[in-house]
């Protein structure tokens, strides 16, 4: 039971100030190497990935953009648009998990 | 009553819809009629066949039936209620948004219905309807298929069908053009014992009106006269398709003027049917004339009845006046659904050419909003197959309107999606000609569907294909795509081959290898490497070794494979070099890992790094930072010492220039010291080099000879130091010191958040506080980081239950303001109590926290632990609380859950049957999440199953938490069902999944499914070993062996357990043979398994005597202590084992003889180790007494020479005062009684009996008072103290 305190405490840790972009609405014509191209402009693309979902063979849309720095992590959310294929992606910064791990924890705030 | 009151709702939902064509119509009718307006509804049920239906019908549908409803509210149909709204909401949405039903959706809904048990008669009605016209993308023949099978099913279900039933069948029917005999039709309504009503007859009278029979017509048309019933709008409106359909367009007509001198004028139904006529005779000229008419009359055509009419015409093959009838329609917003679903119509029935035209008039489709309007088209025409180039040419011209962005690549989307390759193979051909890149995943889905269904042609097909398109396959494709479908690579490769498939030899090895890698099947790898010839790219392969490595943990061929990396000129010798690229690889091996993994696996890590050590590789010093910083944020700094012996210092030396190494630092140190020059900056890079090295003795040393010239940098990396090596004295006096040299000096975050954890640790809590004081004192920084270390610290001090640590260490952090109090924060409060069992202090420590700071701190847990102990009393209490506090909803879940969490089902229905509760989304997803973390199948099952009739509890939300956690094995029976095969690793991995997860019977079926279906079939080391050990357990010994056999022919080195567990097993059933044929089979790779030669010298004795060969047992054992060439060194010559088994078993002649031959062994050959080892087991088992008879004084003292320690055991220096008694040694005598009592060892009476004796018959003096009863006497009370105390 301690596990699970740690475990979502675990949660906290992870991403904590990484420069990470996540993107939406990827065309389904476009796969990593297409974003890494696109994201290059604003810095050094540590890691880029589209997972794919190998039980149908296309990507799920979304994407993650791993930047070396903060400051190519902000070039890139200042850019207002960013089209590949035709198609308008929603790029934000990855929301930190802390957030997330606070939401889903046993606090509930609707009494 | 709810649930009637939610019928309320829908009620009048449905009436309060927006733009209701059926009120318009009502209106429209106007008063005096009162009789005709009535029946305007069924009036507009069109029985023209192919009638799109209004959005308002299925309102109305769910409203009429909802008012018969409330006239009869029996229980059953109460209990479906929710079930039905759930389901009428989901078709409803559909149809309000698109005026359609998708067949997925209403399949679903179908599915759900049955499977809710007894679907009510409303259920079966909201269905029937559907499977009309509101299925544009299905052909009629299907519709009326699946209005059939939903008829049957439900039927067979107990459904009861009354008059309403039949009428929506015969409705659909006529949507449907559906063929069939309205005789048949009533003579089956008469079997069920149903009376057709007026509907009934107004429909069958349309039914024979489709056909042209006007004679049928008429029959019932005279029936219904008899009956008196009402002749409606609909019954004529029928009449004049009749008379066309029979070809007597006169009569036709003449419908009309019979309608009005019966006293109905004919409305916009009537004038339809006549549209409908003429369009279908494709006479023009007559469909204007009739337009023309209805335009001058005070009726109204909607754009609805337009496109009916344009149905027509292209139906009946004359497309060529559609343009003239879209040249009236107005385009009304509302009815765009309408012509959406004629052009889904129309493609459906293989007409696309209209379809197209109809959408490229539609002016809506050129808003910007919807500039992918026409991808409902494309998407249909893929379903429907329209032919690939007709397709193409739609594209072009879909793009040419503007009507679409990117059709091509749209409709290849469609096309992958629905796996037709031929389409997708012209799609791609026109995309390369317009310019467009061709990828290699557009392959991937087809791949999939390939591989779905094993199909190795159609694999092979794609792969050509790709290459016809120019595309290369990469890694990727192989790995995921193309492997997965074959039994083994090298099959691949051989399919390949046979088929002329051309493939890069280069990429396909490297996936073949990134393959074996993520599968952990490192041997392969390791093999691989070995004996590799092509160039090789280790920067591709590093991700999925990374995950193999996590997946093997064979520390050896861990160490083997990095070795390898790092010394063999094949890999990692380009710049920057081997130690740069093993370096960054154990980086990214650690950062791949969670911390709780690391910690975890921080044993086999350390052996992983000291091998590497042994191995001599190195890595750069900065890559080493970037480690030790993940190992710190991981909480595991313990392991960075083992990290830090990598480090590559040569390299530092021998660039003495730019970096000098540490004894050049400090010969310098001590030249300008001589000099008596400052040496303030070279002592502290020196002792921060020190620390790097994690040299802290020398560190420490430094300081001490030099402080005075220390310097604030200098002693925080010192304290930090002292930190990682737990050496929290020495952290204090360096902090203090530090603190005198300048008090206003801050430390970093993390060294104070070290230095809090090493004092706490080491019960310093005062220090702890005062250092956390400082922190707030001089507002240092805390981040998020910081909070979880500090959850961290108290957790650590909370599972070593140091409470006043935890307690006083959270209530320093809280009330200084350093942290928030939040459930994790200070749930150590609540585990320091819940880890002792003390579950009363843990509730009062919940609640003083909710007291305190309003949170409630695992209450799951706490509420779990009285659950399972049944503290009644205390559960109230905490219910009452929770209730009090948070509102009794919260109480109830809270303890729905606890309940649900023990598998006190019966309970948790209880509560969550209460009345009143309703669903909480974000508390059931908690409790979802919580089963999938911890891999709880049965409770969310449960979870799913008792919440099923929970007011609002969104049960897609719970089906997919379900979903999630659903193991492999359902996939593999779901997979085996439908035949599918998977590649050997698939079933090697789920199988040792299940061993794992000990569902031993489900693995054994996936291994025997596994073994008839794919040749050769292998499972890896792992597997292998976890089989045995399952199979020894079960008592299969024989398969177990065979398990073994098959492992070790594959070169796999089973486990230390798994080859003992089975060597036991054998022996315990007295198999010798089989104990000597695995110790043949595991000869020379005994160290390998780490076998101790003694396993087996054991359990073949053991086996021996369990057959009664005692005597062979014995005489080997005494054969291999004393012969000239001894395997084993007496001295670890531990038969402990098989002395056990001997007394556990009462083999009693078997011990007799035993005792013997250790006595013997001690006395003639001076081996004591197996006396030792017999005396320490009959002690053990209680067996004093034999224990003592075998210790006769000169075994005793060889003994004691040998194990000292023995001689506080009362038996032992019981016997050995009796043997120096019975010697007369008076000298060991009095060194045995003077150590014991300086042991403060309390002798017993019969002991000082003995000695006092032995003294006064020497003459000498007793030091203390002689017990005075007899021998006998003590004996006796000795013997009997022990039984009481046994």
């Amino acid at each position: 039971m301690a596990a699970s305190a740690a475990r979502g405490a675990m949660a906290l840790r992870t991403n904590i100030g990484r420069p990470v972009a996540f993107v939406r609405k990827i065309p389904w014509t476009a796969a990593s190497s297409e974003l890494r191209e696109h994201f290059a402009q604003f810095g050094h693309v540590r890691k880029c990935t589209v997972p794919f979902d190998k039980e149908t063979g296309f990507h799920k849309g979304m994407g993650w953009i791993h930047f070396s720095s903060e400051e190519e992590l902000h070039n890139a959310l200042q850019q207002e648009n960013h089209v590949i294929d035709g198609v308008k992606l929603h790029v934000q910064p990855q929301r930190p998990k802390a957030l997330q791990g606070d939401q889903t924890s046993d606090e509930e705030k609707d009494f | 009553m709810a649930a009637l009151l939610r019928s309320a709702r829908w009620l009048l939902r449905a009436t309060a819809a927006p733009y209701l064509p059926l009120s318009l119509r009502l209106l429209a009718g106007g008063p005096g009629r009162p009789h005709a307006a009535l029946c305007l509804r069924a009036a507009r049920a069109r029985p023209v066949a192919g009638g799109l239906l209004s959005q308002a019908r299925l309102h109305s549908i769910a409203a009429e039936k909802k008012n018969d409803l409330q006239e009869e509210p029996t229980s059953s149909h109460r209990r479906n209620a929710s079930q039905f709204d759930w389901a009428l909401m989901r078709l409803d949405n559909s149809v309000r948004r698109t005026g359609r039903i998708p067949k997925t959706l209403l399949q679903k809904v179908f599915d759900n219905t049955c499977h809710s048990g007894s679907p009510g008669g409303n259920q079966a009605l909201l269905l029937l309807r559907s499977c009309g016209s509101l299925l544009p993308e299905l052909k009629l023949s299907e519709r009326t298929e699946f209005a059939h099978k939903i008829w049957d099913e439900l039927q067979k279900l107990g459904t009861v069908y009354d008059v309403s039933h039949y009428n929506a069948l015969l409705k659909v029917y006529l949507q449907n053009e559906h063929k069939f005999s309205p005789t048949d039709f009533l003579a089956k309504m008469e079997k069920g014992n149903v009376q057709p009503n007026r509907v009934t007859y107004q429909r069958l009278i349309a039914a024979y009106c489709n056909m042209g029979d006007i004679e049928g017509a008429s029959t019932i048309l005279g029936f219904m006269k008899t009956k008196d019933l009402p002749v409606t709008e609909a019954v004529f409106s029928a009449l004049v398709t009749g008379h066309a359909r029979s070809g007597d367009m006169e009569n036709a007509e003449n419908i009309l003027t019979v309608m009005k001198e019966a006293g109905i004028e004919p409305g916009p139904d009537t004038y339809l049917a006549l549209l409908n006529a003429y369009a279908e005779k494709g006479d023009i000229d007559h469909v204007k004339q009739t337009l023309e008419k209805v335009e001058k009359s005070d009726l109204y055509l909607m754009d609805r009845d337009l496109l009916q009419i344009i149905l027509s015409f292209s139906k009946a093959g004359y497309p060529q006046y559609v343009p003239e009838i879209l040249e009236k329609i107005t385009y009304e917003r509302r009815y765009i659904p309408d012509t959406m679903n004629l052009i889904l119509l129309l493609v459906t029935e293989k007409l696309e050419d209209t379809a197209l035209q109809i959408l490229l008039a539609c002016p809506i489709s050129r808003e910007s909003s919807l500039n992918d309007f026409g991808s409902f088209f494309l998407r249909h025409c893929v379903t429907v197959n329209t032919p690939p180039e007709q397709l193409r040419d739609y594209c072009k011209k879909l793009k040419e309107a503007q009507l679409h962005t990117s059709p091509l690549q749209f409709t290849l989307q469609c096309a992958l999606v629905a796996q037709k390759f031929d389409l997708a193979k012209v799609l791609m051909k026109a995309l390369k000609e317009e310019g467009f890149p061709i990828r290699t995943h557009y392959f991937w889905p087809l791949l999939v569907g390939h591989q779905k269904e094993k199909n190795v042609q159609g694999i092979v097909e794609v792969l050509k294909g790709m290459h016809e398109m120019g595309v290369t396959p990469d890694q990727e494709t192989y790995v995921n795509y193309v492997f997965p479908s074959f039994d083994s690579i090298e099959s691949v490769r051989a399919v390949l081959q046979e088929n002329g498939c051309p493939h890069d030899d280069n990429v396909f090895s490297q996936a073949e290898l990134r393959s074996k890698a993520v599968n952990g099947n490192l041997d392969y790898i390791l093999s691989f490497m070995e004996s590799n010839t092509l160039p090789f790219s280790f920067a591709s392969l590093r991700g999925s070794l990374i995950l193999g490595f996590r997946r093997s943990m064979n520390i050896n061929l861990w160490s083997k494979i990095t070795e390898l990396l790092y010394k063999d000129g094949r890999y990692c010798q380009e710049p920057p070099g081997p130690t740069e690229a093993v370096g960054y690889f154990l980086y990214n091996l650690i950062d791949s890992m969670s911390d709780s993994e690391v910690q975890a696996k921080e044993e086999h890590l350390r052996q992983y790094f000291h091998q590497l050590k042994e191995m001599n590789v190195k890595i750069p010093e900065n890559i080493y930072r970037g480690i030790r910083n993940l190992l710190d944020s991981y909480h595991v700094p313990e392991l960075i010492k083992d990290v830090n012996i990598l480090v590559e210092r040569e390299k530092t030396d021998s660039r003495k220039t730019s970096k000098p190494s540490s004894s050049d630092l400090e010969s310098k140190l001590e030249k300008l010291k001589a000099e008596n020059q400052p040496i303030g900056d070279i002592l502290k890079q020196l002792i921060l080099m020190l620390c790097s090295e994690e040299n802290m003795q020398k560190a420490l040393e430094l300081k001490a000879k030099y402080e005075s010239d220390m310097v604030v940098g200098g002693y925080a990396a010192l304290i930090n130091l002292c930190c990682r090596h737990d050496n929290a004295e020495d952290a204090l006096n360096l902090k203090r010191e530090f603190d005198r040299l300048d008090s206003s000096a801050v430390l970093d975050t993390g060294k104070y958040v070290r230095l809090v954890k090493v004092l706490g640790k080491h019960g310093k809590l005062q220090d702890a506080i005062n250092i956390l004081k400082e922190m707030k004192e001089k507002d240092v920084l805390i981040k998020d980081a910081t909070v979880l270390s500090f959850f961290h610290i108290l957790n650590g001090a909370a599972l070593r239950g140091e409470t006043e640590t935890v307690k006083q260490l959270h209530e320093a952090i809280v009330t200084l303001g350093l942290a928030k109090p939040s459930t994790t924060l200070s749930s150590p409060l609540v585990t320091l109590y819940l880890e002792k069992d003390d579950l009363p202090a843990a509730l009062e420590s919940t609640i003083d926290c909710y007291e305190k700071y309003k949170i409630l701190p695992r209450i799951h847990d706490v509420l779990c632990k009285l659950i399972e102990k049944g503290e009644t009393e205390l559960i109230q209490k905490a219910m009452d609380f929770v209730s009090q506090e948070q509102g009794e909803m919260t109480m109830l879940y809270d303890l729905f859950f606890a309940f649900l969490q023990t598998g006190n089902y019966k309970e948790a229905k209880k509560i969550i049957e209460t009345p009143g509760i309703r669903a909480r989304p974000t508390r059931l997803q908690w409790f979802c999440d919580r089963c999938i973390a911890n891999n709880q199948v049965e409770t969310l099952e449960k979870l799913v199953e008792l919440t099923q009739k929970l007011f609002e509890c969104d049960r897609d939300q719970l089906y997919y938490s379900l979903l999630k956690l659903y193991n492999a094995f359902n996939i593999f029976l779901t997979a085996k069902k439908q035949n599918i095969v998977f590649d050997n690793e698939a079933y090697a991995r789920l199988i040792n999944l299940l061993l794992m997860k000990d569902n031993s019977t489900q693995a054994m079926q996936v291994k025997d499914f596994a073994e008839t279906h794919i040749k050769g079939f292998t499972l890896n080391d792992a597997a292998n070993s976890l089989l045995i050990i399952t199979q020894v357990r079960r008592d299969y010994l024989k398969d177990a062996l065979t398990t073994l056999k098959t492992a070790l022919d594959l070169d796999q080195i089973p486990s230390r357990l798994a080859v003992t567990r089975l060597i036991q097993a054998c022996a315990l059933k007295g198999d010798t043979e089989s104990v000597q044929d695995i110790q043949k089979l595991v000869n020379g790779l005994e160290d390998s398994i780490g076998l101790s030669r003694m396993v087996f010298i054991n359990n073949i004795a053991l086996a021996q005597i369990k057959n009664n060969n005692i005597d062979v047992a014995i005489e080997s054992i005494e054969n291999m202590l004393t012969s000239e060439n001894q395997t084993v060194d007496p001295q670890y010559f531990g038969l402990a084992y098989l002395f056990r088994k001997v007394i556990e078993g009462q083999l009693e002649p078997a011990l007799e003889k035993i005792s013997i031959m250790v006595e013997r062994l001690a006395n003639q050959f001076a081996v004591y180790k197996p006396v030792t080892d017999l005396f320490l087991q009959l002690v053990d088992s209680g067996k004093v007494d034999d224990a003592r008879a075998l210790l006769q004084a000169p075994v005793m003292k060889s003994l004691l020479e040998l194990i000292p320690e023995l001689i506080d055991k009362e038996e032992a220096y019981s016997c050995l005062m009796k043997s120096y008694v019975f010697d007369s040694d008076v000298a060991s005598a009095k060194a045995l009684y003077e150590s014991l009592t300086a042991k403060n060892v309390k002798l017993n009476d019969l002991f000082l009996k003995r000695y006092a004796v032995l003294l006064k018959n020497a003459g000498e003096s007793v030091p203390f008072t002689e017990p005075p009863e007899s021998f006998e006497f003590y004996a006796k009370q000795l013997k009997e103290s022990k039984e009481t105390h046994l």
